[in-house]
């Protein structure tokens, strides 16, 4: 009561603050309300519910989408590719990005050049640039097939084939994030001090004592704000699949869990299991942050 | 005993001069392998862009041939012509610029009022309401799509510019990154702005934005370049062909094409969608990298 009783005299006293702030903020509250903060309660609802989206009344089935989910054998594949998508791009394109960045920290020249080269993958239309992966890939018209003639080998049929299509989007993934990464990791090795290396070449370390103690642990925020953010974008990859695969050449070899989710809403109009599927994701993300949050209290070392 | 000491002149001498070549040598050798790397880097990540700009300008014949040809054999810019009316590529246009402005200046506008509350406005559970927006970059916007489709459809948003500007325009992202930039700025400068009378709306518009305007600037491009770019949402949210946006549209050219093999065209679509962003790009790097990285930097 009496907490109640404050608040009111404070608001006598700061009305005009309290609205501007108020007012400041409307616009982007009212929008999130909207279509962010009532959808996700939404959402929640619908996946209990068995529903088409045309006719006027939705039937509660209870748990039943849950436990289906857990059964269909087209969620655990699409879980299985996503995954497999996921890692395979993060730790590939930031595994090369390092060496990359490490490679152009070694004073070369035409840093600029690589920066603008390395950063147009990553910004370019993910519909388009997979649109050209496909070009790119085919083992007749694309460039690679001088390399099959070089070779002497029969040219990779990667998008007809179930195991390598789901590469074939890994690639693009790699492509689009690899440049990019190197980039931060470049800003990252030109801000470690260069006291810290002196100092410890006097005491005799070896290079490869440098970049195990030095480089690498001041290495881990970049690595982390990286590993976070590309894990999370990943996650979600639905354009490349769309253009390159449309899931297949056999459904769903190579179909990740935000294309599979668009089917079921879109093409199936399964409503209500298609919920399921999305609350399924939600938890995921959320629960891969809180690890990644509490993981990186531990081997993150931040500091000067 | 006298060349005895000479050799222990010398032999010191040698080693030095040794040492040094080889020394010398390792540079080289090292430099010509760091350099071969990242020309090997360089060529993988621009091939695509080299044969879609090629592709996009050979003849159907030279397209099909059997090994391909790195180089056209004649320019042949007429493809565009006849890429650009294959689709309705003068409707995407329009789309994606006009819903990709106006979400941009709705984005930033938005961000700027409330980055500004946050930082400067008292107001009770500040934190706890600043987490509820920063809440919502965990939330993937596939997760919201049936709702937000029933949502639309209810509103009668679906195929409008509607659909396709006010949801984006709320976005986390930018107030983000302008809070933490108005954290930094000089606490006096407000403080004497508030004892001259002046409100907080004249304090945003005539100080506060105009002391952050690069940082607007590098806002601004990141969120257009992420509107130009969005796939999915305008997908949902729209199904005539004639309120698509380029995206989506070029997949469109792609499926009227199917089976033809016609690259050339499909490539001079691809160069439509993305020639804008890339300009845009070239010309404002610098802000561009800014906004990216800013989001990045720990606060």
């Amino acid at each position: 009561m009496s907490q109640l009783r404050t608040l009111g005299r404070s608001w006598r006293r700061n009305r005009r603050d309290w609205l501007t702030f108020l007012a400041f903020v409307a616009p982007n509250f009212l929008i999130f309300a909207v279509f962010t903060y009532w959808p996700i309660l939404y959402s929640f609802y619908l996946s209990f519910t068995r529903w088409n989206f045309l006719t006027p009344n939705m039937k509660f089935v209870g748990l039943r989408n849950y436990t289906r989910l857990l059964q269909d054998e087209y969620f655990w594949e699409v879980l299985g590719n996503t995954f497999t998508y996921t890692f395979s791009v993060v730790l590939i394109a930031q595994g090369l990005a390092f060496l990359l960045a490490l490679l152009l920290n070694r004073r070369v020249r035409g840093q600029p050049f690589f920066r603008t080269v390395s950063f147009t993958p990553h910004i370019t239309t993910t519909a388009a640039a997979a649109l050209v992966w496909v070009l790119i890939l085919d083992p007749n018209l694309g460039p690679l097939s001088h390399i099959y003639n070089a070779l002497g080998v029969q040219g990779v049929r990667w998008l007809a084939s179930s195991t390598l299509a789901l590469w074939a989007i890994i690639i693009v993934g790699i492509w689009k994030e690899i440049g990019f990464s190197s980039v931060f990791f470049l800003a990252g090795l030109q801000n470690i001090n260069k006291d810290l290396y002196e100092a410890a070449q006097v005491d005799g370390a070896s290079a490869w004592h440098l970049f195990r103690h030095i480089t690498v642990p001041m290495m881990t925020p970049v690595m982390f704000f990286l590993m976070v953010s590309g894990l999370i974008q990943a996650m979600k990859a639905f354009d490349v699949v769309a253009v390159m695969t449309e899931g297949g050449p056999v459904y769903p070899s190579s179909a990740t869990y935000v294309y599979h989710l668009y089917q079921l809403a879109f093409r199936n109009f399964r409503a209500g299991y298609a919920s399921a599927f999305a609350m399924f994701f939600f938890v995921a993300i959320i629960v891969i942050t809180l690890f990644q949050l509490r993981v990186s209290e531990k081997w993150v070392q931040y500091g000067e | 005993m006298e060349s005895e000491i000479r050799m222990a002149a010398t032999a010191p001498n040698m080693n030095a001069r040794q040492a040094r070549r080889r020394h010398l040598w390792r540079h080289y050798s090292q430099n010509a392998l760091t350099y071969l790397i990242l020309g090997v880097a360089v060529v993988i990540l621009g091939l695509p862009f080299f044969w879609m700009a090629t592709t996009a300008l050979k003849p159907i014949q030279e397209v099909v041939i059997y090994p391909p040809h790195w180089l056209p054999s004649e320019l042949r810019w007429e493809n565009f012509v006849e890429a650009w009316h294959a689709a309705p590529f003068d409707r995407f246009y329009i789309n994606s610029v006009v819903t990709g402005v106006a979400s941009t200046v709705l984005q930033v506008l938005f961000a700027l009022f409330m980055a500004y509350a946050f930082v400067f406005i008292r107001f009770p559970a500040k934190n706890a309401l600043f987490l509820l927006v920063l809440a919502t970059m965990m939330i993937p916007v596939e997760m919201k799509l049936v709702p937000n489709y029933l949502l639309l459809k209810e509103l009668r948003w679906i195929n409008t510019y509607w659909a396709l500007i006010i949801p984006p325009a709320a976005h986390a992202f930018p107030v983000f990154v302008l809070h933490q930039q108005f954290r930094t700025l000089p606490r006096d400068l407000m403080d004497a702005a508030t004892v001259d009378g002046a409100t907080h709306t004249q304090i945003l518009l005539r100080v506060v934005a105009p002391m952050s305007r690069p940082l607007l600037a590098a806002v601004a491009l990141v969120s257009f370049v992420g509107r130009w770019n969005d796939y999915l949402w305008p997908l949902i949210v729209t199904n005539k062909v004639a309120m698509r946006t380029l995206p989506i549209g070029l997949a469109y050219l792609k499926e009227t094409q199917e089976g033809g093999n016609r690259w050339n065209l499909l490539m001079a679509g691809t160069i439509f969608v993305i020639a804008p962003i890339l300009v845009l790009f070239v010309f404002t790097q610098k802000q561009f990298v800014e906004g990216i990285t800013r989001g990045a930097v720990k606060g």
